[in-house]
C-alpha cells in the first residue's frame, strides 16, 4: 500500500493517507496537483502537498464556508468566489434563489480542468449560466472590481503560499470596497488548535478594513488541526444572525448549526486577547 | 509580486506561522533593498508575557544589548517591564522614551565612571560588581546605591559563556559584600549568569545552590540579602527546539522556593528570548561559487555586519526564495573581503539564484547591536512589522 504523507510544515501531527491509487500527477504554473484514491476518504484532491478536499467529507467545509455569510444577509444576489477552482463554494452558492450571479475567480485553471475530471459533483456547477469564470488572481479581480458585490467568499490555499495575498489588508480594503451595505466577506483562516496565531492575526486584519469583524468553527477532519476557522468581515450586519428562512437543502449546516458554530463571546474574548494559550 | 520560498517541516519549530506570514506578506508589497531586520511586534509581545510568568516575586528587565532600537525598546517598556542597561549609550535610548528609573537596573559588574555618574543622576539605583575598585566607584559616583555581587558559576551548559570574564568565588563574595557596606552601600543580593543561550537546564541548579550558600555566608557575617537576580540565559530555537521556557523558570521557581525565605525578590534579565526569534534577517544572495567541491553561497550579510554570533558557535537557520531547484550543501558566507566572514557549513538549501532573498530566522538579538560597517557593508536597521 502506498501512502500520502501531507506537507503542512505548521502541523505537529503528520496526517498519512492510504492511497489506493495515484490518478493524477501534474504541475501547474502556481502548484503541485495530485488526486489519489484513499478506501475511506474516496477521491482527494491535493495542492502543493496539502489535502485540498474529499469526496467524503468535503460538504462540511464547502457548506460551512458558503451557508453562514449567504443565510446572514438579506437578499444575497451578486457573489464573487475567489479560488475554490473545485466548484464545491459555486455549487453552495446556487443553491440560494436569491443569487444573480457569481462571479468565479481561480488563478490556477488547472485545478478546474482537473476538477472537472475527477469531481463532476463539485464542478458541474460550474457550467451554470449565472457562472463568470475568470481566470486571475483574487486580489487583482476585486480591487478592480467596481460593481456591488453582496457577498465575498474566499476558498484558498495555504495562508503561508502564494495565496497570502488573500490575506493582507490591501486586499481586505478593496473587498470593503466591492461590497454592498449589507455585504460580507468569508475566507478560511486555518485551525483554532494548530494555527491559533494566524486566526487571531486574520482577526487583527480584518478589524483594519472592516466595522464588524467576527469567525466561527466547523469540525474537519482531513484539515490539519481539524478545529477549522471561517472569518467573516461585515459592513454593519451581524453574520451571527439569520435574516432568511432556512429553506436550502444542505447535509449539515442549518439554522441551529448557524448559531452553534460562532464562539462563545467569552471565549472569543479569551482567545483574541491570548488569555487562553496551549 | 509573490515570492516563493522553500518552507520546511524544521522551519515551524524555529518561526511561527504568523510570523512567516507577516514577513513574506511584508516581502510581497515592497521594492526590497537588502539587508535589513524585520521584527514581529507580536512576538516580542508573546515573549514577554511568558517570561518570569512562572516565577515568584520575579521583575522581567530587558537586557537591551539584545537589540536596542529605540522604537523595539518603546515597545517592551508599554508591556510593563523594566530594562537592563550597562553605559550611557544605553542609558540615552531611555532616558529618550523617559522611562522611569525605578524599572533600570545595570549589573554589568565593571562600569565607567561617566556611566555610573550618569546612572545616578538619573536614578538608576540597582548595580552589580564583582570587585574593590567597582566598590570604590561606586560609592564615590554614585553613593548610598543598591547594590549586588556577581557571583562565578559554570557555564558549560550555554552557546556564548560569560563567566570567565566576570564573578567571584564565595570567599571573596563575601568579602566584597562586607565591604561595599563599609563603604556606605547597600549590599542588597546577589546575581550569576548562566551564560547566554543556556541549554542545560541543571545550569540554574549549581548556580541557585552557589548562590544560596552565600545567601548563608553573608547573613552569618550580619549582611541580610534580599534579592537574587538570576541573569539572562533563556535559549531560543536556532536550528532546534532549545527547552521551553516555562520548564527552566518551573525549575528555577522549585529551587528558590526550597531555598530561600519567601520574601526573597527574584530579578530575571532576558535579552535573547526577547527580541531573538522575533527577528529575521532579509538578506539576498549576491554570490555563488564552486571551490574545489565546496559549494558556496555569498550574501550581504555577514560576520561583520550582523552575524557575528555565528564565530562563537550560534548556527542559524534559512528560508530560501525559490523552492524549485534541487538542494545542495552550503558553506555560507558574508559579502567582506575578510575569511573570517564565514557564517556557517554544510548547510542544505535549494539553490538560489543571484539577487533571491534569503531569511535568517531567529536574528533578533546580537545582531544589529554586534554590527560594524566593515568594508563598506551597511548595517541591516530594524524594521518592526
Amino acid at each position: 500500500m502506498i501512502r500520502f504523507f501531507e506537507k503542512e510544515p505548521y502541523s505537529p501531527i503528520e496526517y498519512t493517507y492510504e492511497v489506493q491509487s495515484v490518478l493524477y500527477k501534474g504541475k501547474s504554473q502556481y502548484q503541485e496537483i495530485l488526486v489519489v484514491e484513499n478506501p475511506y476518504f474516496g477521491k482527494i484532491l491535493i495542492l502543493d502537498g496539502i489535502v485540498q478536499l474529499t469526496e467524503r467529507d468535503e460538504f462540511f467545509y464547502h457548506e460551512m464556508l458558503t451557508h453562514i455569510v449567504m443565510q446572514a444577509h438579506p437578499n444575497p444576489k451578486r457573489i464573487v468566489v475567489i479560488g475554490g477552482g473545485d466548484g464545491g463554494v459555486v455549487r453552495e452558492v446556487l443553491k440560494h434563489k436569491t443569487v444573480e450571479k457569481i462571479y468565479f475567480v481561480e488563478i490556477d485553471e488547472e485545478v478546474i480542468q482537473i476538477s472537472k475530471r475527477f469531481f463532476p459533483t463539485l464542478s458541474s456547477s460550474i457550467d451554470d449560466p449565472k457562472v463568470e469564470i475568470k481566470i486571475m488572481d483574487g486580489a487583482d479581480f476585486i480591487k478592480k472590481s467596481s460593481t456591488s458585490i453582496d457577498a465575498i467568499i474566499v476558498d484558498s490555499t495555504d495562508i503561508i503560499g502564494f495565496a497570502r495575498s488573500l490575506f493582507t489588508e490591501d486586499f481586505f480594503s478593496s473587498a470593503i470596497k466591492a461590497l454592498n451595505q449589507d455585504g460580507m466577506f468569508v475566507t478560511h483562516s486555518e485551525s483554532l488548535h494548530f494555527h491559533l496565531d494566524i486566526v487571531i492575526e486574520v482577526q487583527k486584519i480584518l478589524k483594519k478594513a472592516f466595522p464588524l469583524v467576527d469567525l466561527y468553527t466547523a469540525p474537519i477532519a482531513t484539515y490539519p488541526g481539524n478545529w477549522w476557522v471561517f472569518s467573516i468581515g461585515s459592513k454593519k450586519l451581524n453574520p451571527r444572525d439569520i435574516r432568511r428562512p432556512f429553506e436550502i437543502k444542505t447535509r449539515y449546516y442549518d439554522d441551529e448549526i448557524h448559531k452553534h458554530a460562532f464562539l462563545p463571546h467569552k471565549l472569543y474574548r479569551k482567545l483574541m486577547d491570548k488569555k487562553l494559550i496551549w | 509580486m509573490i515570492r516563493s520560498f522553500k518552507v520546511e517541516k524544521f522551519h515551524a519549530k524555529i518561526i511561527s506561522k504568523s510570523t512567516l506570514f507577516k514577513v513574506l506578506s511584508y516581502l510581497d508589497k515592497q521594492k526590497i533593498t537588502t539587508p535589513f531586520l524585520l521584527i514581529d511586534t507580536e512576538k516580542i509581545k508573546e515573549n514577554i508575557y511568558i517570561i518570569g510568568k512562572n516565577i515568584r516575586n520575579s521583575k522581567v528587565f530587558y537586557a537591551l544589548k539584545a537589540n536596542p532600537d529605540v522604537a523595539i525598546a518603546d515597545l517592551v517598556n508599554q508591556q510593563d517591564i523594566g530594562f537592563e542597561i550597562a553605559s550611557e549609550g544605553e542609558l540615552k535610548v531611555l532616558s529618550s522614551l523617559d522611562i522611569k528609573p525605578a524599572k533600570i537596573i545595570s549589573s554589568n559588574p565593571v562600569k565607567s565612571i561617566q556611566f555610573l555618574e550618569m546612572a545616578a543622576n538619573y536614578g538608576v539605583n540597582y548595580l552589580s560588581y564583582d570587585s574593590i575598585d567597582e566598590v570604590d566607584k561606586i560609592a564615590k559616583h554614585a553613593p548610598r546605591s543598591n547594590v549586588y555581587i556577581r557571583l562565578s558559576v559554570p557555564n558549560e551548559g550555554s552557546d556564548w559563556p560569560l563567566s570567565k570574564k566576570f564573578g567571584v568565588e564565595l570567599d571573596d563574595a563575601v568579602r566584597l559584600l562586607s565591604y561595599a557596606k563599609h563603604k556606605g552601600l547597600n549590599p542588597v543580593g546577589v546575581t550569576f549568569h548562566v551564560g547566554s543561550q543556556c541549554t542545560n537546564l541543571y545550569s540554574w541548579n549549581i548556580a541557585i545552590d552557589k548562590a544560596k550558600i552565600l545567601w548563608d555566608m553573608s547573613e552569618s557575617k550580619g549582611i541580610k540579602l534580599s534579592l537574587l537576580n538570576i541573569g539572562g540565559g533563556y535559549p531560543i530555537n536556532y536550528t532546534k527546539s532549545a527547552i521551553n521556557i516555562d520548564i527552566i523558570e518551573k525549575n528555577i521557581n522549585k529551587l528558590i522556593s526550597e531555598k530561600f525565605p519567601e520574601d526573597i525578590e527574584i530579578h530575571i534579565e532576558p535579552g535573547r528570548s526577547i527580541v531573538g526569534d522575533a527577528g529575521i534577517l532579509v538578506s539576498t544572495v549576491i554570490g555563488k561559487a564552486k571551490r574545489y567541491d565546496e559549494d558556496w553561497l555569498y550574501m550581504d550579510v555577514g560576520v561583520f555586519n550582523g552575524l557575528m554570533e555565528s564565530l562563537g558557535g550560534i548556527r542559524y537557520s534559512y528560508i530560501v526564495e525559490n523552492y524549485k531547484s534541487k538542494s545542495k550543501r552550503w558553506t555560507i558566507a558574508g559579502p567582506s573581503c575578510d575569511s573570517f566572514d564565514v557564517i556557517d557549513q554544510n548547510i542544505t538549501l535549494p539553490e538560489p539564484d543571484i539577487g533571491y532573498l534569503i531569511l535568517i530566522l531567529s536574528s533578533g538579538a546580537y545582531t544589529i547591536s554586534y554590527a560594524s560597517e566593515f568594508n563598506g557593508f551597511l548595517i541591516p536597521k530594524n524594521i518592526l512589522i
